[in-house]
């Protein structure tokens, strides 16, 4: 994946005066010529601590095992591996020393204290929506409920000349908005709650939106139809959070949005993939109101008939294949049988919304099969609900299954059920086994104070 | 177990009888006896027994401590071994019956306590494993059934009036030779309890040619309540007042909890009695199981490092990888310390025409035994401890819980019901047990604590089958012979892991299986390079067996291969002097279908080889032949041909069984089973990540008995070290790439 | 919640999400059902619900609700569990006897929806793990239920 140099250096031929202009240009913020107030407010704390909960800061800056914040989870990239930052509030290797306009700076433009430009994996094209008393809560917060943690941060193992990180501030001015959420007009309260939710804080475009070929997100609002409208991440097919029916939202009411995001399941489905992170650490915590405001939101992007293709719709008729006698006639089906349908059904239904079915379910029905192998080699990370483990997990299968039961066995399920999702081939398979791991089994709560 | 809860669980069982129901009140209503109805016909209360005498009795002597025959003839006896699975207590049934004249059938068996009575190993100490309980106590068993009998006869006279000489016996009845009148043995064992326990060398034992049981396919026991769910295991029981213990324990051994971050939370989930820090671990009390272990599971520990002062566990370092320690087992200096030696190995290796060397590889391996590991324990108002735990050795844990609690070792009742499997789990090893914490527990809430551990929790703390590298070298003649051997094995044995290692010695666990091979190599060289392990070592199903014979016999092959010799023919040779091994070699063969090596085209077009491996593990004699074919670039062996002979046998049902037990271990070993460490941890916690053999991988198991008459040897593990080297032998031929480590997932071979 | 467990009622106390396993051995009492994992990969904890052979250690309690669920402590209520307990002592089955509950839920289950199954059908079905090795044992006891008609004494 050289595009992306590609095309930041490519930018770069543009004008050689104004590119060094940009690039060492340090930007302005609202607070630089304020400070904040010592000690802050117990308000305004409290709020920030909320916000850190919206804007998920302590999944990505704490490694399992280690202390929140203090930085250190590996973020592999098509160039290398990124290692997130100690953001707990240390003077020498944390950000003790950021004022708030540092601080600033690096959350709403991705620029370090120091004046280093952050990768885009931190999402400040994001965060950039979110308005000042925000940034200042949150500010206060970090410097005084997060404990300091003496922690070096890693440096990346981008290899030059993809490590210089001029080229970035480039990305800045092409892919970044630049500007705090402005309500529209033509929306209420609760859309427009939610769509600052959703795009700022929330970064769910950070998975959910589709990047384009210099790793930006394609779209930042709705005002695209690809906003949202399903990605490739990681080893991870995160779906369509549109409305279409097969491999976004389309059968879902808002109230199955509030409850998935509220408890980690409905009758849909279980969080699994990084969406457990983002579960475990942030959505259940936000408030009923704001969950409700996303679902609103969600529930108002259309559906796109033609790439989402023919509306799912349940066939019992393969519970039947299943049946010992013609089990074995069906490649996959006898796999299935003997792992997959003593907790997800014959049926394919899943058991109430303890275990999720997979009939109808994005990942088996999205052109993307690659949430459905990774869960499948790999397993579930624990999903922990109010501070309760979940009863199940999927356990990783890479041990039992060769590339090609495993994509026999999902071919299957792909299109079991009036599932229509498309074949599974060993050498997917082979390659997602290749760089990744099975999911942990531990029981991670990452602590906020 | 409450009142009401009994109730309803004896109104569920469909037929009236509670659910719970004990082995023993199962047989005897099977056997036509109203449950209560019977009387104890004779016993010696175990607290009475050891007052008495003060531990100076002679193991296997006192026939009441073993033996009870109640009203209706049935026969209940305390086996000095433990059932796992290996059908000892039906081979202690048919060798007292046999001595007795009670037929097996009428046996109830259970688990003796622990106690001198019992030591009837070499009268010093028991132990259910080393595939000894059997061979080491036969004789005993059978004077004991023969003293009961002779008791029996003795109280017959006086009731009878008869003198001795006229009475005989028939299964469960005597006999007046005159009369004809029987008198049965449930009539008559209130009066034989009174009577002086015979001298054991004043019985006349049966003249084997008249067994009636012994040597027979009696049927096990145990069979109808383990086909129906009725047999139980610790993970069963359950006493009154009980609750339930679930635990998190360390990632690494050597560590303790320094905080749990979110106690409070844990306290108030649902179900929660209470949270307990426990020596490198953090435990939840609760009335449910699955509150437990869902709270222990949520508890958010951070753990520093434990003070290791006189500690006999090790410190796993955060750092430890299987795969960096495989490597340097491999690369480790040094010619060790010597087990075996025979000739001059040095002119041999010169005078040698050619010369093989090699490095193998064994992993470290988990018992998986299906059943986790739990305790209960429950202390008594009088001051006395029960403890139920699966165990193979009770007086070594009791003698070991008496440290723990003070209390003297009269004081602790240790119960050993059925295992759920063991293969060397069940030993004393220190962190590996829960009854420390189930007595902790105990001793915290004031209440009967049953600790189980989740699979997880199992797998984390299940000491290992220790690794090795050993370092070969062979030596062939002109003809392409074996003429020198050297061996050294770079490992750490599990005897000295657990007692101690003396630099002066070689712990024979290690080297079995490489030492005691009865191949004629003049000049031989076995050896044991110590290397402490990180990880908690245990035996395994055939202990140093389990891996040896595999690095043996395959190294024979790689020189067989080497020196242009067929496999089988150099084996034939090497041991022409030894009758016994060439007549358990043929028979192999001949069971087999006649030697054939391959690869060969099977009927459904798959290409197939077979391999041979030896071993002489535990007394006995085995040799297995595989057969194989690749598909997908994974090893499927179709059938094993296994000949054992254990010089005499009790029960060749029981063998055929074991056999195939142990073939299939050994099959689940080779083909996929590893335990692999990444800092420090295992990177497998459930049998997901650490598959075992599955019903579709299992080849049919061919298995011919060969009594030679020699001194009775083991049968729960030496069916297991031949299946291995047999295979990779296999896989060998037909694929033409040599195997020298397991297990074959692990390779990739072009095919 | 109710449940109905061998042809009799209970009510049960325990959040829906608890694993049936749970409740039939710690609630009531019925031990005959094994815990071996916890993750629907051994089966020791296989039961019927509605005559197909189920994992209880990955049924959560409130899916089972108004469902006749069959535990090892009924099976020789069952004409068909019966044959099968009989073969298996027949054929002298089990070892340690851990894995020989759900051996013969999945046995019992098998036969019950397919009378005379195939060699296939068996490897199909009977795919519950065994560290005994019992294998050999349980296909022969299998051939043999298979080549009898139903009989339903
Ligand atoms: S305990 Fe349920 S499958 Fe293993
Ligand atoms: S008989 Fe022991 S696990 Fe199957």
């Amino acid at each position: 994946m050289k595009k992306f140099l590609l095309t930041v250096l490519g930018l770069g031929v543009v004008g050689a005066a104004g590119v060094a202009l940009i690039a060492t240009h340090t930007p302005s913020s609202p607070f630089d010529d304020k400070k904040a107030a010592t000690p802050p407010s117990a308000d305004l704390v409290k709020r920030g601590e909320y916000v850190a909960r919206l804007g998920d800061c302590v999944a990505c800056h704490t490694v399992p095992g280690g202390k929140s914040f203090a930085g250190g989870l590996e973020m592999g990239t098509p160039l290398g591996s990124i290692f997130t930052t100690n953001i707990t509030p240390d003077p020498e290797t944390g950000i003790g020393n950021y004022t708030l306009a540092d601080f600033d700076r690096a959350l709403r433009e991705g620029v370090a204290a120091d004046g280093h430009r952050l990768y885009p994996a931190m999402p400040y094209p994001s965060y950039d929506k979110m308005p000042d008393e925000d940034i200042e809560a949150l500010y206060a917060y970090f410097m005084t409920e997060v404990k300091p943690v003496k922690q070096a941060n890693k440096p990346s193992e981008i290899e030059w000349p993809l490590n210089m990180r001029w080229p970035l501030a480039l990305w800045n001015v092409v892919f970044t908005e630049g500007e705090v959420y402005q309500a529209k007009e033509a929306h209420d309260e609760m859309w427009n709650r939610g769509a600052y939710l959703v795009q700022g804080p929330g970064h769910c475009g950070s998975c959910h939106t589709p990047r384009g070929p210099a790793m930006n997100e394609v779209a930042l609002d709705e005002s695209s139809e690809e906003y949202l409208s399903g990605a490739l991440l990681d080893g991870w097919y995160a779906p369509s959070l549109r409305n279409d029916p097969n491999i976004g939202l389309g059968r879902w009411s808002e109230e199955d949005v509030y409850a998935y995001l509220k408890n980690g399941r409905n009758q849909h489905g279980v969080v699994f993939g990084s969406m457990v992170e983002a579960f475990n650490n942030s959505t259940q915590f936000m408030t009923d109101d704001d969950l409700m405001s996303i679902a609103h939101y969600l529930k108002s992007l259309p559906a796109d008939p033609d790439y989402d293709g023919p509306v799912w719709s349940y066939d019992p008729d393969t519970a039947d294949e299943l049946t010992r006698d013609v089990a074995d006639k069906v490649p996959g089906a006898q796999t299935y049988a003997a792992n997959c349908a003593f907790c997800h059904g014959r049926d394919g239904l899943g058991k109430n919304e303890w275990i999720p079915p997979l009939a109808g379910v994005s990942s088996m029905l999205a052109p993307e099969a690659q949430s459905a192998i990774n869960v499948t080699l790999n397993g579930s990370t624990r999903v922990v609900s109010n501070g309760v483990p979940d009863s199940y997990r999927m356990p990783p299968y890479r041990e039992h299954l060769s590339d090609a039961q495993m994509a026999d066995v999902l071919t299957y399920a792909r299109s079991a059920w009036g599932n229509h999702g498309d074949a599974v081939t060993a050498d997917e398979v082979a390659e997602l086994r290749g760089h990744t791991d099975p999911a942990s089994i531990d029981v991670i709560i990452l602590q906020m104070r | 177990m409450s009142k009401k809860l009994s109730n309803k669980v004896e109104d569920s069982f469909p037929n009236g009888e509670p659910v719970n129901i004990s082995r023993r009140r199962f047989l005897l209503s099977s056997a036509g006896v109203t449950a209560g109805a019977f009387v104890l016909g004779f016993g010696l209360p175990l607290g009475k027994a050891r007052a008495q005498d003060g531990g100076k009795v002679t193991p296997g002597t006192r026939v009441p401590a073993f033996l009870e025959i109640r009203p209706d003839n049935t026969v209940r006896l305390q086996s000095p071994f433990v059932e796992g699975g290996q059908g000892v207590w039906t081979a202690m049934a048919q060798i007292v019956g046999e001595e007795l004249d009670a037929d097996p059938k009428s046996f109830v068996v259970e688990s003796a306590p622990a106690g001198q009575d019992y030591l009837v190993i070499n009268n010093v100490m028991r132990i259910t494993g080393g595939s000894n309980s059997v061979r080491s106590s036969y004789t005993t068993m059978r004077k004991l059934g023969a003293m009961a009998r002779h008791m029996l006869l003795q109280a017959a006279s006086t009731r009878l009036n008869v003198p001795v000489e006229q009475l005989s016996t028939e299964p469960g009845y005597v006999i007046n030779t005159s009369s004809g009148e029987k008198t049965s043995y449930g009539s008559l064992a209130k009066d034989a309890l009174d009577l002086e326990t015979p001298d054991p060398d004043s019985v006349k034992l049966r003249d084997p040619s008249t067994f009636r049981w012994i040597g027979k396919p009696v049927d096990r026991l145990d069979i109808y309540v383990k086909s129906t769910g009725k047999a139980e295991y610790t993970i069963d029981i359950s006493v009154e007042g009980m609750v339930h213990a679930a635990v998190q324990h360390a990632p690494r051994l050597g560590l303790d909890v320094a905080s749990i971050s979110n106690e409070a939370d844990v306290r108030a989930m649902k179900g929660v009695m209470s949270v307990h820090r426990l020596p490198g671990a953090v435990a939840v009390v609760a009335e449910r199981w699955w509150h437990a272990k869902v709270a222990a599971e949520a508890l958010q520990v951070e753990w520093n490092k434990r003070d290791m002062d006189g500690v006999k566990f090790r410190y796993m370092p955060d750092d430890f990888s299987t795969a960096a320690f495989s490597d340097r087992l491999a690369n480790e200096p040094g010619d060790g310390k010597a087990a075996e030696e025979e000739g001059d190995i040095k002119s041999a290796f010169s005078d040698a025409t050619t010369t093989v060397e090699a490095t193998y590889h064994s992993q470290f391996l988990h018992h998986g035994q299906l059943e986790p590991a739990s305790t209960l324990a429950r202390f008594n108002d009088d001051g006395t401890l029960d403890m139920w735990m699966p165990n193979q050795a009770p007086e070594q844990f009791q003698a070991q819980i008496a440290k723990l609690t003070g209390l003297s070792a009269e004081q602790i009742k240790v119960h050993s019901p059925m295992l759920g499997g063991f293969f060397g789990r069940h030993f004393l090893y220190p962190e590996a047990n829960p009854y420390p914490q189930a007595i902790q527990l105990a001793k915290e809430v004031g209440r009967p604590v049953k600790v189980i551990w989740s699979r997880e929790e199992e797998f984390l703390r299940d000491p290992l089958r220790p690794m090795a590298a050993v370092k070969f070298r062979g030596g062939l003649d002109a003809d392409g012979m074996p003429v020198a051997l050297e061996a050294i094995s770079v490992t750490e044995g599990p005897s000295e892991a657990n007692s101690g290692h003396d630099p002066d010695k070689v712990d024979s666990f290690a080297v079995e299986g490489l030492t005691g091979k009865t191949y004629a190599i003049a000049n031989r060289r076995i050896a044991q390079n110590y290397v402490e392990m990180p990880a908690m070592l245990a035996y395994w199903r055939s202990v140093g067996h389990s891996m040896n014979d595999f690095f043996y016999e395959t190294f024979l092959d790689e020189m067989a291969d080497k020196g242009g010799q067929d496999p089988y023919e150099m084996r034939l040779a090497l041991l022409k002097d030894n009758k016994r091994l060439t007549t358990l070699l043929k028979s192999v063969v001949d069971l087999s279908g006649g030697w054939k090596r391959g690869p060969f085209s099977a009927d459904d077009g798959s290409q197939r080889a077979r391999g041979v491996g030896m071993a002489s593990p535990f007394g006995t004699e085995s040799a297995a032949i595989a057969e194989v074919s690749m598909k997908n670039g994974e090893v499927i062996v179709h059938d094993v041909w296994e000949a054992i002979d254990p010089g005499s046998i009790v029960n060749p049902a029981i063998i055929e069984a074991q056999v195939k037990s142990a073939a299939a271990l050994g099959l689940s070993q080779i083909l996929m089973e590893e335990v692999i460490y990444e800092k420090g941890e295992p990177t497998a916690r459930n049998y997901d990540l650490y598959p075992i053999l599955r019903p579709d991988q299992m080849p049919q198991i061919h298995v011919r008995i060969i009594e030679s008459g020699a001194k009775m040897g083991g049968i729960g593990e030496p069916g297991l070290p031949p299946v291995l080297p047999a295979v990779a032998n296999a896989v060998s031929t037909l694929t033409g790439q040599r195997v020298r480590s397991m297990p074959l997932s692990n390779l990739r071979f072009e095919s | 919640m109710k449940l109905s467990i061998n042809n009799k009622t209970y009510d049960v106390d325990a959040e829906g999400d608890t694993p049936l396993l749970w409740v039939i051995r710690d609630n009531l009492g019925l031990t005959g059902t094994k815990y071996g994992c916890g993750l629907a990969q051994c089966g020791a904890c296989s039961v019927m619900v509605d005559g197909v052979v189920t994992r209880s250690c990955v049924t959560p309690v409130d899916s089972v609700e108004g469902q006749e669920i069959t535990t090892i402590e009924a099976i020789e209520n069952d004409p068909v569990g019966k044959r099968v307990v009989e073969k298996w002592v027949e054929h002298q089955v089990p070892q340690c006897g851990y894995c020989q509950s759900g051996q013969v839920m999945a046995a019992t289950a098998l036969l019950k929806e397919i009378e005379n199954p195939t060699q296939d059908d068996v490897d199909a079905a009977m795919v519950n793990l065994c560290r005994c090795g019992t294998y050999n044992a349980i296909h022969a006891a299998l051939k043999d239920l298979s080549g009898n008609e139903g009989d339903a004494s």
